[in-house]
């Protein structure tokens, strides 16, 4: 009986201080950051060191807060990475790492930095490193022209498979190697949003992918907030809006590190008890899977619900081959045999170009 | 509405247990079979000891047997109704009373009958419900054919709120008839659908219920029941007939959870049988923008409530409070681009992946899962395949129906904790796995490193050209990307 009571002091005691996890997407795309209007108000540098301020303070709210940071990098300038936490090696059998990396020498005249902040400068740091290097060094023939708009989904996927393995494991060390299967525990035991630092525009073939990322949030009330320094995406703004994230177009991306305090610190808990900033217009229009057109009124086919701008030609749906009857006022004008099964394949791969909502 | 008799307003405790106590006395003929508190299963006696004496082995198989087991999903891009018609029917019948479920079956019903309200339209958004009652050898209508759940939801605690007692015997008949009326109107291109959660061992018809049987099925009206007590010959049959021969849609709830689980099971759309598809259509839809101008409430169409921001139909400029929904004015379908793609993942499934086989796992095989990035276990430390069974029979019901693509024998419990995308090559744990499959949709890999997918792509192409020339050709070309026997 004792127990039960002890329990239930500490659990009271608890409630108030969950742990906080962000996950700190950056969009390393080379392209916008040094385009001139950005390049001279927001450096790289300072963006990234405002940044690391900003994760800090997030550490500084409580030794159990936790964070994580990941690359998001345009088609074909290197994949989603995730820059820090480092990964764990398995040990060996005698618990030592297998391989470490050579450990960064101590930076001199800095003894008195608090721990958690050395780490995390270092680890994301060398990160980043490693990804530029790699995109760098990697020359196997294929084409290497950036674009100026950036993969997000690939990020978003890992930032949820990395919030799901913390969520599952408890509050559990980040640095600790959790034995797997630990159980379902509740996902009240970690506070996790995703914090979308975004520079660049929405790569319309991934419309799906980045929507189901968002559903996935949505249902496990993850916040996706979005600090747009520049460039625009509808992808995004749909993400914050459908997640209860807050999202917000910079105007004068050199106050940078001061709308990430005032923003973006608060976490969801007290978040309830601010007024945030709100988007008064959300762009929910489609564009049609054909021209990739903007339409306010459009043909939806009922077996793959493909966007279309007019009648398709022959009324056969263009992205199943599904042949339609076309209705009039809720009428069925023409009733005709479905001609052939969905050709879709079974992959994420086959998912046909898809269109995208766009402004 | 429902014309709610208010007799039991104020009913007291022990009027009840009289109740169930009474209909327990009448079911108790029907109900031959083994009580449930009959049936022990000990957690302790599915555990074999390891050679060391230690069971941790034994328990981590178990842990990923679990794991797995919900795992197995259908992944055909079969067409799915994804505009779906569905009259879900409440058995209010005297045998809810039972406490069996707790509090009791009534109660239970209708709080999830509320989930799978919101379950259903989040999984459908286009999709239509209406609520029936049985009670008294009737069938009363709760809520009207609609897309919008807080009216359904709103019924049914009114429901409750009103005092409604289960009363009476239910009618299937009656309810069959009911829903085929409600269906009557529905059109061509969606799916047309019953869900009855029936408490009872009985019905009471009015006349010869295999006529009403033979019309849904003439109607192409799929049924489907969540049974609380046992199985009724009467149901099976029923189901059976209405999905051309199938069986999987008939479940009796074990438990308060096994019942929740039956019932949910009902929010994903149904892959269409060919029988069913009988038309294909063109919709037309408005996509409506956002409107907000705080200060200046407006009238909205469709309730007449003052609102400051809301949608404005494309076509006729009228506002409307919430979406999806048709237009009040010029009846156009409303919609937001979001609510079509909540669909896009039953249409473009993601993958089964495949266990990694044990000699595949080399020295210089990834020991990371891709996305999180979690150690995968030693193989030293795993327990040996044999003490997990290899079950095929795990996989899901569905996939009994049609043959699963892509993934040439049902893969068992993998013996060593490592899950690979085909597509892209990268290696999962089976929690990624579950999560990848279950609630994002999407291969970490395939989306991270679209440029190593494609360069996998390529290699199995060029692989496959030159396969009769060189069979050994195993291309570690790539990083961390291992190439596996696909
Ligand atoms: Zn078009
Ligand atoms: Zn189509
Ligand atoms: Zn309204
Ligand atoms: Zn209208
Ligand atoms: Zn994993
Ligand atoms: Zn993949």
């Amino acid at each position: 009986m004792d127990r039960v009571d002890a329990t239930e002091h500490f659990a009271q005691h608890a409630q108030g201080d969950l742990p906080s996890l962000l996950v700190l997407i950056i969009d390393i795309n080379p392209i916008p950051w040094t385009t001139n209007p950005l390049s001279t108000a927001l450096p790289f540098n300072t963006a990234l060191s405002n940044l690391l301020l900003f994760l800090n303070a997030h550490l500084a709210f409580s030794h159990t807060n936790k964070v994580a940071v990941i690359a998001a990098a345009a088609p074909r300038g290197g994949g989603a990475k995730i820059l820090y936490p480092a990964a764990e090696l398995p040990t060996d059998t005698k618990g030592r790492p297998q391989s470490r990396p050579p450990q960064p020498a101590p930076q001199p005249g800095e003894p008195n930095k608090y721990r958690p902040f050395k780490d995390l400068e270092e680890g994301v740091l060398a990160g980043l490193g490693k990804v530029l290097a790699s995109v760098n060094e990697e020359d196997d023939g294929t084409d290497r022209t950036v674009v100026s708009e950036t993969r997000i989904a690939g990020a978003l996927t890992l930032a949820l498979a990395y919030i799901n393995r913390l969520a599952g494991a408890g509050a559990d060390n980040l640095g600790q190697t959790l034995t797997k299967g630990t159980g379902t525990t509740e996902a009240g035991t970690m506070q996790s949003r995703i914090l979308v630092v975004s520079v660049a525009g929405d790569v319309a073939s991934e419309y799906v992918p980045v929507m189901n990322c968002v559903f996935a949030a949505q249902k496990k009330h993850i916040p996706i907030d979005v600090c747009k320094v520049a460039g625009n995406s509808v992808f995004l703004q749909q993400a914050a809006d459908a997640t209860g994230g807050v999202y917000m177009k910079l105007d004068a991306p050199n106050g940078f590190l001061q709308y990430l305090m005032m923003a973006y610190l608060p976490d969801p808990a007290a978040r309830q008890h601010l007024v945030l900033p709100t988007q008064a217009n959300v762009d929910f229009r489609a564009a049609c899977f054909c021209h990739k057109k903007v339409v306010d009124v459009g043909y939806v086919c009922s077996i793959c619900l493909s966007i279309f701008c007019t009648v398709p030609p022959d009324n056969i749906c263009m992205t199943c081959q599904t042949k339609l009857a076309h209705t009039v006022g809720g009428m069925v004008v023409r009733k005709k045999k479905k001609k052939k099964a969905g050709t879709a394949t079974g992959s994420g791969a086959g998912t046909p170009t898809v269109g995208t909502p766009r402004p | 509405m429902a014309d709610s008799d208010d007799e039991y307003i104020g009913s007291s405790g022990d009027e009840r247990g009289k109740r169930a106590s009474n209909s327990r006395k009448q079911k108790g003929a029907g109900d031959a079979g083994k009580e449930r508190w009959e049936e022990i299963q000990r957690s302790w006696d599915n555990v074999v000891e390891g050679a060391d004496g230690s069971i941790s082995a034994a328990v981590v198989g178990l842990l990923e047997q679990n794991k797995r087991k919900r795992l197995l999903k259908d992944t055909t891009p079969l067409q799915r109704g994804i505009i779906r018609h569905l009259v879900l029917v409440l058995d209010l019948s005297i045998a809810m009373e039972e406490k069996d479920f707790r509090p009791t079956r009534f109660l239970l019903q209708l709080s999830h009958a509320c989930d799978f309200i919101k379950e259903y339209f989040e999984q459908n958004p286009i999709s239509q419900l209406c609520v029936i009652g049985m009670c008294d050898g009737l069938a009363k209508r709760i809520s009207d054919m609609s897309g919008n759940p807080v009216e359904h939801i709103s019924a049914i605690r009114k429901l409750r709120a009103n005092g409604v007692e289960p009363k009476g015997s239910p009618s299937l008949q009656n309810a069959l008839d009911m829903a085929r009326g409600c269906l009557w109107n529905s059109p061509t291109h969606g799916t047309k659908e019953v869900l009855i959660v029936f408490g009872a061992l009985h019905t009471c018809d009015p006349g010869d219920i295999h006529m009403t049987i033979k019309a849904m099925v003439q109607d192409k009206i799929e049924v489907r029941i969540v049974g609380l007590a046992a199985q009724v010959a009467v149901c099976s049959e029923l189901v059976k007939k209405t999905n051309s021969g199938s069986l999987a849609g008939y479940g009796v709830a074990m438990d308060e959870k096994h019942f929740r689980d039956l019932l949910m099971a009902n929010t994903t759309p149904p892959p269409t049988r060919q029988a069913n598809t009988n038309a294909s259509t063109l919709l037309t839809m408005g996509f409506p923008s956002r409107f907000s101008n705080p200060g200046h409430p407006t009238l909205c169409a469709c309730h007449s409530n003052p609102i400051t921001s809301g949608y404005m139909c494309p076509r006729c400029m009228a506002r409307v409070c919430a979406l999806p929904t048709s237009c009040p004015a010029c009846s156009l379908t409303l919609i937001l681009s979001t609510h079509l793609a909540r669909s896009y993942h039953h249409l473009f499934p993601l993958a089964n992946w495949v266990e990694v086989a044990r000699h595949d796992v080399k020295k210089r095989s990834p020991k990371l899962c891709f996305s999180c990035e979690r150690p995968f276990p030693k193989l030293a430390a795993l327990p040996p395949s044999s003490t997990v069974a290899a079950t095929g029979d795990l996989a899901t019901k569905r996939t009994s129906n049609a043959p699963v693509p892509g993934v040439k024998a049902v893969p068992s419990i993998s013996s060593t904790g490592r899950y690979a995308c085909l597509d892209c090559g990268k290696w999962f744990c089976v929690d990624c796995d579950i999560f990848c499959h279950e609630e994002v949709y999407n291969c970490p890999g395939c989306e991270a490193d679209p440029e190593g997918k494609e360069k996998r792509q390529r290699e199995k192409e060029a692989l496959a050209a030159k396969e009769t020339a060189q069979t050994g050709q195993s291309s570690a070309a790539q990083g961390d990307a291992m190439e596996i026997d696909g």
